[in-house]
């Protein structure tokens, strides 16, 4: 593996040049917020910043997405083709977390048995460039305790670790090497991977937010009926932030648009606290209350993912403990459930 | 890549009104290309995604056998936007098929065994197709005894009657078709599901249960089949959740881990009891 020295200064620049070549993603600011976008030739992205309000998932799982296109005939519509596929896309500024988001869903979209094909070509196309977190940026972070930390690479292409006076470079895999002659920089030394070695100990003990997230599967096998869900569930309000920002969240609804002749069949990011959700046309609804549908997404992040492909599908991120509306800590019902 | 999200185009090439409320049709599909047609090898139990662009996609099971080749049926229940649109629909309209998706009745477990199929209302579809299965010439020397009960409110919402007719003439299959309540013009059984099975009684030796239909048939009726020895593991049937992916990808078919739109819809009562009861 290649590994190389970049000067702090440079590293905006050389990310906002790459953008005139190539489509680059990476974090901006928005008004008083930071979420990832496309960039114009020669601008320059964040480098320091805490993270992206959206997780970056949505590059690759779209809020909405075109599946195919149809068109009147005589006989009825017809199909007419797919979108175009997509193009090759550098992201860079991804967290560490958002980045091992990436390899869950790879675990579901890239099964063996039915392969995305939507997901799969943007994904296959993307490099990663990821900001190993040197001071956790929250106090939410809890990324250690599901699996993560702060300066992991997994899922990542290009990994950049901040050392003080320069960035260490770790071009982890073939897609990470293409980008060697774009980031240039000095051949790395041992002194400055000793650092990142301590740096990497120092940021993994900044984290203050532990929860047993590894405990609780053998309680969710047991207690899907528990009189701890009676309550769980009563302040919420049925708003879905929690699984649009979340970057494991996956599901979709399905749904067909027509303008005159044309249409489009698409694809829009769903959710699970949603009472529509499941709703049959007869009316029943197998999951007919909110306590049903909270009870649902920590059993699917917590229960049902480690069942299907043996990791929890939650990267300890903290966007949903940050934005929910009426306080519901993810943290603090992990760590509820473990006291069953 | 293949793109499991495209349906093959199909034409429309017969319709059959079941009912005498007019609201379940019978379509026969043809495929419009051979390539199409090739691959969508299927096994009875299995649905398909029914797909209608403008309107969308139903996910309905599979109503023809795989012994009768040259196209598929489906036979739906109008419901809501996409089935009615379906039963708006005449012979030489183009709409798409998705699939074959899901598993199927456990066709090598049954294999050996005497089957006992029971159906209630128009959720005997897929056992339809069970039953045209076994009973061609090709399999039927599989299968044990074949015994059917189908129930239905009335005469008119019987379904496939052309066919019970002639199931009724064949010596190989023990056929118990009744109504809750007959008209004047009927001959046939009166009685509920579960009160017919219960007189029909018969043998768990060596035998499997497929069961299709209302939740309350289903309800008393497993306990009659339990009386009459069936373990649960010789109790197979078919669950019913919203879909749309059919590929387990959307998140919203799952009862515990798992998907049933990839996993099932077939399961043994034994498999359900190590599910969460969600459905
Ligand atoms: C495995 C399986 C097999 C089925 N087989 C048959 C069959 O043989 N004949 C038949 O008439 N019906 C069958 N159904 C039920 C049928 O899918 C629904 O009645 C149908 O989807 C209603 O769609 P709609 O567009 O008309 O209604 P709308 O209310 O407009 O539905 C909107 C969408 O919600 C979804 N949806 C709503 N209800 C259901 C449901 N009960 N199950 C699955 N998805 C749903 C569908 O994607 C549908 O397009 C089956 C369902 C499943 C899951
Ligand atoms: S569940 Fe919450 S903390 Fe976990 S990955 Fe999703 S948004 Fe982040
Ligand atoms: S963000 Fe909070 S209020 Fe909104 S759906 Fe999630 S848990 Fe409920
Ligand atoms: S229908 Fe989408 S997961 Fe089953």
């Amino acid at each position: 593996m290649e590994k190389r020295l970049i000067k702090k200064e440079t590293l905006a620049g050389i990310v906002g040049e790459l953008a005139g070549k190539m489509r680059v993603c990476a974090p901006m600011k928005a008004e008083d917020q930071v979420l990832f976008r496309v960039l114009e030739a020669g601008e320059k992205p964040l480098v320091d910043f805490a993270n992206a309000k959206n997780a970056p998932k949505n590059f690759f799982f779209p809020r909405t997405e075109t599946l195919l296109k149809f068109t009147r005939t005589g006989k009825g519509m017809v199909r007419a083709g797919e979108p175009e596929e997509g193009e090759k896309t550098l992201l860079f500024g991804v967290r560490p977390c958002d980045a091992r988001s990436f390899t869950l869903l790879d675990m579901l979209f890239d099964q063996e048995k039915y392969k995305d094909p939507y997901y799969i070509d943007k994904r296959a196309k993307t490099t990663i460039v990821a900001i190993a977190c040197v001071h956790p940026p929250y106090t939410t972070c809890f990324c250690t305790s599901v699996g993560g930390n702060p300066t992991d690479s997994a899922g990542v292409d290009l990994l950049l670790t901040d050392l003080g006076n320069a960035y260490l470079a770790e071009f982890l895999t073939p897609k990470g090497e293409e980008l060697l002659a774009a980031f240039g920089g000095s051949p790395s030394n041992a002194q400055a991977e000793k650092a990142k070695e301590g740096i990497a100990a120092k940021a993994a003990a900044e984290i203050t937010s532990h929860i047993p997230a590894h405990e609780i599967k053998p309680i969710l096998d047991t207690h899907f009926e528990d009189p701890f869900w009676n309550t769980l569930h009563q302040k919420c309000l049925a708003c879905g932030t929690c699984t649009y920002l979340c970057p494991t969240c996956h599901c979709f609804d399905i749904s067909d648009e027509v303008k005159r002749n044309d249409g489009i069949r698409i694809r829009n990011w769903d959710s699970c606290m949603f009472p529509m959700f499941t709703k049959e046309t007869s009316g029943h609804n197998p999951r007919s209350s909110q306590k049903e549908r909270w009870r649902q997404r920590v059993m699917h992040k917590f229960r049902y993912y480690p069942d299907n492909f043996n990791a929890i599908a939650c990267v300890g991120c903290g966007r949903c403990v940050m934005a929910c509306p009426v306080n519901l800590d993810i943290r603090k019902i992990v760590t509820d459930i473990a006291k069953i | 890549m293949q793109n499991p999200y495209i349906p093959a185009p199909v034409e429309v090439v017969k319709i059959v009104t079941e009912v005498d409320t007019k609201d379940i049709k019978t379509f026969r599909f043809a495929f419009q290309n051979k390539e199409d047609e090739a691959a969508f090898q299927y096994l009875p139990g299995q649905f398909a995604e029914l797909s209608i662009f403008g309107k969308g996609e139903s996910p309905i099971g599979i109503a023809s056998s795989p012994t009768q080749p040259g196209y598929v049926e489906f036979t739906v229940q109008k419901a809501g936007v996409v089935t009615s649109a379906l039963h708006e629909m005449e012979v030489g309209a183009v709409m798409g098929i998705r699939g074959p998706l899901g598993n199927s009745w456990p066709i090598d477990f049954l294999a050996g065994k005497n089957i006992v199929i029971v159906g209630g209302g128009f959720a005997f579809t897929t056992l339809r197709s069970l039953i045209n299965y076994m009973i061609d010439d090709r399999n039927r020397s599989r299968f044990g005894k074949i015994t059917v009960i189908y129930g239905a409110r009335n005469p008119g919402l019987l379904i496939y009657k052309d066919e019970l007719a002639a199931w009724a003439k064949r010596d190989d299959i023990n056929l118990n078709v009744t109504v809750d309540k007959g008209d004047a013009d009927w001959k046939g059984r009166e009685g509920f599901v579960p009160t017919v099975c219960r007189e029909v009684a018969p043998s768990s030796e060596n035998a499997v249960t497929v069961i299709c239909g209302p939740p309350v048939m289903i309800r008393f009726t497993l306990p009659v089949f339990f009386e009459l020895g069936f373990s649960k593991e010789n109790i197979i049937t078919s669950l019913e959740m919203r879909m749309k992916c059919g590929i387990g990808k959307c998140g919203r078919c799952n009862v515990g881990e798992k998907y049933v739109c990839k996993d099932g819809p077939v399961f043994s009562l034994a498999e359900l009891d190590k599910l969460t009861k969600e459905y």
